[in-house]
């Protein structure tokens, strides 16, 4: 058989042009993947939060979650993508980031840009996962307007902005200060923690949380099986939210940062993360909701070095997060009566801290692509701007909230329980729940 | 309604209903935010309602 010149050639180009698409379509099969699982989050958001709640509130908590979980996809379309393009070197606009803009040729239906629709979903489903960090911190007592507010905000606007300026190529964190951190332990964990920790100064305690003398009542969730399934389905779709954290070029995977990176180095140091919060949690506290919050913090706690860690020393970071977690809760709690019904601060917020100092002593050194070596004063610098960019928005805007009464439910509300006043639903029709699972101080307790 | 920008898919690029008519995505999007706004509001009211029936 004999072939011209031109006919290879044109073979050879065809060729070449079918490995393309076959590339750009892995990408988009990899990615549409990745937000498929990013929904187990959000699933165990919900029936861990329903679990932790009384049963006088399941269902108030159950549609917290997905009111925030609707409305962040639009207000993530409609700002937050652009946002994200807009800010890598902090308040002034980007040139080109008008692509994100909801009304841009880009931002639909596209046969020449198979990228931004698949990037525009996994990001707002990074977005839905910060807020509901917050969802489970102040469960019972806000009010579900002034929560979606909250929600929109942070999701929508604060965290994706700290994910500009953090995680992004070109952010100026990593340009300026060398920031690493590929889990995005920083922009999620840390802006979210310390937003809710924020919000729940201006929110205060349960009813019954504390005692005119200081000391602290448990207050039981109804469903604590419920709660260690939803928290061990955060933990599989964390598997998609750090899928979505690596980039598929076609020739190799890079991080956020361009830097060279392997999928099978993700997936070592995300199992002995989730290992060593596991087994750290246990060890201080022996609850079994505190080990699958451990799996949380095993998992912010290596997050900023997923790339880098040698596995064994991730499971003792994640192992050290897991100790030291718990901990910080019972001071905030004890010492300073915050009530934070699920510890989402101290996990998320004290967490995020946590792994990027980690990262800052033990992955020092590492160059990167853009911008000075990843440091120990890069590292925790980046951190405070996190906790600041988290906190200072978290904390004026639920006041702003309060005065003007949209934060917290009426006290009779409360104390009758938010699905009985809000909700036309009944989480359990059939069966009389007994007071002493309501933790209702004025129901009758059954004979024992 | 005809809302297609193309009219044959020869060189198609953005292709999605009204791709062809940036005034009238931006009103689309202002409808879309009153929406959520919307929707907030009798969130709040709501809530208002209920507790003043406790």
């Amino acid at each position: 058989m004999e072939q011209s010149v031109p006919e290879l050639m044109a073979r050879l180009d065809s060729l070449e042009a079918s490995l393309s698409m076959a590339t750009t379509i892995n990408s988009e099969v990899f990615y549409w993947w990745c937000t498929a699982l990013m929904l187990a989050i959000h699933a165990g958001f919900l029936a861990y939060e329903m679990g932790a709640s009384r049963a006088k509130n399941a269902l108030a908590s159950g549609m917290k979650n997905l009111i925030a979980f609707a409305f962040l996809i639009p207000a993530f379309y409609y700002i937050g993508w652009w946002i994200y393009l807009a800010f890598p070197t902090g308040f002034t606009i980007t040139e080109g980031s008008e692509a994100g803009l909801p009304w841009s040729e880009y931002m639909g239906p596209n046969l020449t840009d198979n990228a931004s629709g698949i990037f525009y979903a996994a990001f707002t489903l990074f977005a839905a996962t910060t807020a509901s960090i917050m969802s489970g911190s102040v469960i019972e007592r806000i009010r579900i307007s002034g929560f979606t507010i909250l929600a929109l905000f942070l999701g929508a606007v604060v965290w994706i902005l700290g994910a500009s300026w953090g995680w992004h190529p070109d952010g100026w964190l990593t340009t300026e200060w060398g920031l690493h951190d590929v889990g995005a332990a920083g922009c999620v964990h840390t802006i979210a923690g310390f937003f809710t920790l924020g919000v729940l100064i201006n929110l205060g305690p349960r009813i019954g949380r504390f005692n005119a003398d200081g000391s602290v009542n448990n207050i039981d969730g109804h469903n604590m099986p419920m709660s260690l399934i939803g928290l061990m389905l955060i933990v599989m779709g964390f598997f998609g939210f750090l899928g979505g954290c690596i980039i598929y070029t076609g020739d190799m995977w890079t991080t956020i940062y361009n830097t060279p990176a392997t999928l099978s180095a993700f997936a070592f140091n995300t199992l002995m993360g989730v290992a060593g919060g596991m087994i750290g949690a246990y060890l201080v506290t022996r609850d079994p909701f505190w080990m699958m919050s451990g799996a949380l913090i095993g998992v912010i706690s290596s997050a900023p070095a997923l790339d880098l860690y040698y596995p064994g020393f991730a499971f003792l970071v994640s192992f050290g997060g897991g100790c030291i977690m718990p901990k910080l809760n019972d001071i905030l709690v004890e010492k300073f009566k915050i009530d934070d019904a699920v510890g989402a601060v101290a996990v998320h917020g004290f967490g995020g801290v946590w792994g990027l100092i980690a990262s800052g002593i033990f992955a020092s050194g590492y160059p990167n692509i853009a911008g000075p070596d990843i440091s120990f004063v890069g590292q925790l610098s980046s951190a405070v701007v996190f906790m600041i960019l988290g906190f200072a928005p978290g904390y004026v805007l639920s006041f702003v909230l309060k005065a003007v009464g949209l934060l917290r439910v009426s006290e009779a509300a409360e104390v009758a329980g938010l699905d009985k006043a809000e909700v036309p639903a009944s989480a359990y029709p059939e069966s009389s729940v007994p007071a002493a699972f309501t933790n209702d101080p004025t129901s009758p307790t059954p004979a024992e | 309604m005809n809302t297609a920008p193309i009219t044959s898919w020869e060189g198609a690029e953005a292709y999605f209903t009204f791709a062809d008519k940036p005034a009238l995505l931006v009103a689309i999007t202002l409808v879309g935010i009153g929406v959520c706004v919307w929707t907030i509001a009798s969130m709040a009211i709501h809530e208002n309602k209920a507790y003043k029936d406790m």
